[in-house]
């Protein structure tokens, strides 16, 4: 299915680019701090409330406290989404336009709404927790950082949770 | 300058991700199904490696990092893992990988992240209301493992690490079906 991408070192993709993620996760806390992606959504909110609804902003504690984008971690966003264009160059068939994750029936219409409302309940659920896969998962965890270690356990219950019973419901019986 | 590098770390970032397949909501639903663990293994390795390097580091030059712990407030992390634990399982994305998804031209991405922006003004805009009393029930402050063991951080990094990278050397990554 992956198909190697680094000069070959005789070990599976997950481990060699898992080493470059990881020292890539401690370059980042040497040169400005601990990964995270989640807070770049909450400041771009902020900044829209702050040209249209200026009063409303700056009453919001929240978005008083998150500040505003012109920080590194919303750099590392844009970052992604070019790292993204610049991975996917070095393979031969394009990524498809859209997948269909679960097994079973589906349409891309169900696509597209799955994927909106689950946007939501991730941003909903990493605003709560404090932080996201990267913030609270990698370099949380990274850091030794108890929150990191209990915000993983439930994302991953549910998440198996919530993947096996789509399969569940869409094949019918399980 | 901190902007630049923060750039730079989003751009490899994102080639790892896309390399690894992480940006492929096929791929994290065939893990979080526990059909194949190639993906949960790339995360352990990171953590792992990272948690190994970042104290060994602070071993020798502390004073050149830039820790910055979450508070660990019980309830509003724990549920909010589970919250997002049923966008992951239903979407396939969290909120950086549909970000290079986009970079790919993953057209459901596009969704995802819209659906996190839409998520994260009702958040805002219940904040005070709803989200304020939660995340200060059984708020422990900035803790971390070696709070609780009493040891410098290094012996918990060497001790967690290598039990991450033993566990992830041992896990098959294709999961026979049954």
């Amino acid at each position: 299915m992956s198909t190697a991408t680094l000069p070959k070192t005789g070990m599976p993709n997950w481990a060699s680019l898992g080493i470059i993620f990881g020292l890539v996760g401690t370059a980042s806390i040497v040169l400005f701090g601990p990964i995270g992606v989640s807070g770049t959504y909450p400041r771009l909110i902020g900044e829209a409330a702050r040209v249209l609804d200026p009063a409303y902003a700056a009453s919001n504690p929240y978005l008083v406290r998150m500040g505003g984008l012109l920080r590194p971690e919303t750099f590392l966003v844009i970052g992604l989404v070019i790292g993204g264009f610049l991975g996917a160059t070095r393979d031969t068939v394009r990524a498809a336009k859209i997948e269909l994750p679960h097994v079973g029936a589906s349409s891309n219409a169900r696509r597209y709404t799955e994927a909106f409302l689950a946007g939501f309940l991730i941003l909903f659920g990493a605003r709560l927790a404090g932080g996201c896969t990267s913030g609270l998962i990698i370099s949380g965890m990274q850091q030794l950082s108890i929150a990191g270690f209990v915000f993983a356990g439930g994302v991953f219950a549910t998440g198996i949770g919530t993947a096996k019973f789509m399969q569940a419901i869409r094949v019918g019986g399980k | 300058m901190a902007n630049f590098y923060g750039l730079l770390v989003g751009i490899a970032m994102g080639f790892l991700i896309q390399r690894v397949r992480a940006s492929s909501p096929v791929v994290i639903l065939q893990n979080l199904r526990l059909e194949n663990l190639g993906i949960i293994k790339f995360m352990a390795t990171t953590i792992a490696v990272g948690m190994i390097a970042v104290y060994t580091l602070n071993v020798f030059v502390p004073q050149a990092l830039h820790f910055d712990i979450k508070p660990t407030y019980l309830v509003g992390v724990l549920l909010g893992g589970l919250i997002f634990g049923v966008g992951f399982g239903l979407g396939g994305y969290c909120p950086g990988t549909c970000m290079v998804g986009i970079g790919e031209g993953r057209k459901d991405a596009w969704f995802a992240m819209g659906g996190g922006v839409v998520g994260a003004l009702v958040f805002t805009l219940v904040y005070t209301a709803a989200i304020k009393p939660i995340v200060e029930l059984m708020d422990y402050g900035k803790i971390t493992v070696q709070d609780l063991v009493h040891l410098p951080a290094i012996v918990p990094a060497l001790v967690i690490g290598t039990m991450f990278l033993v566990v992830v050397k041992v896990l098959p990554t294709q999961v026979k079906r049954a």
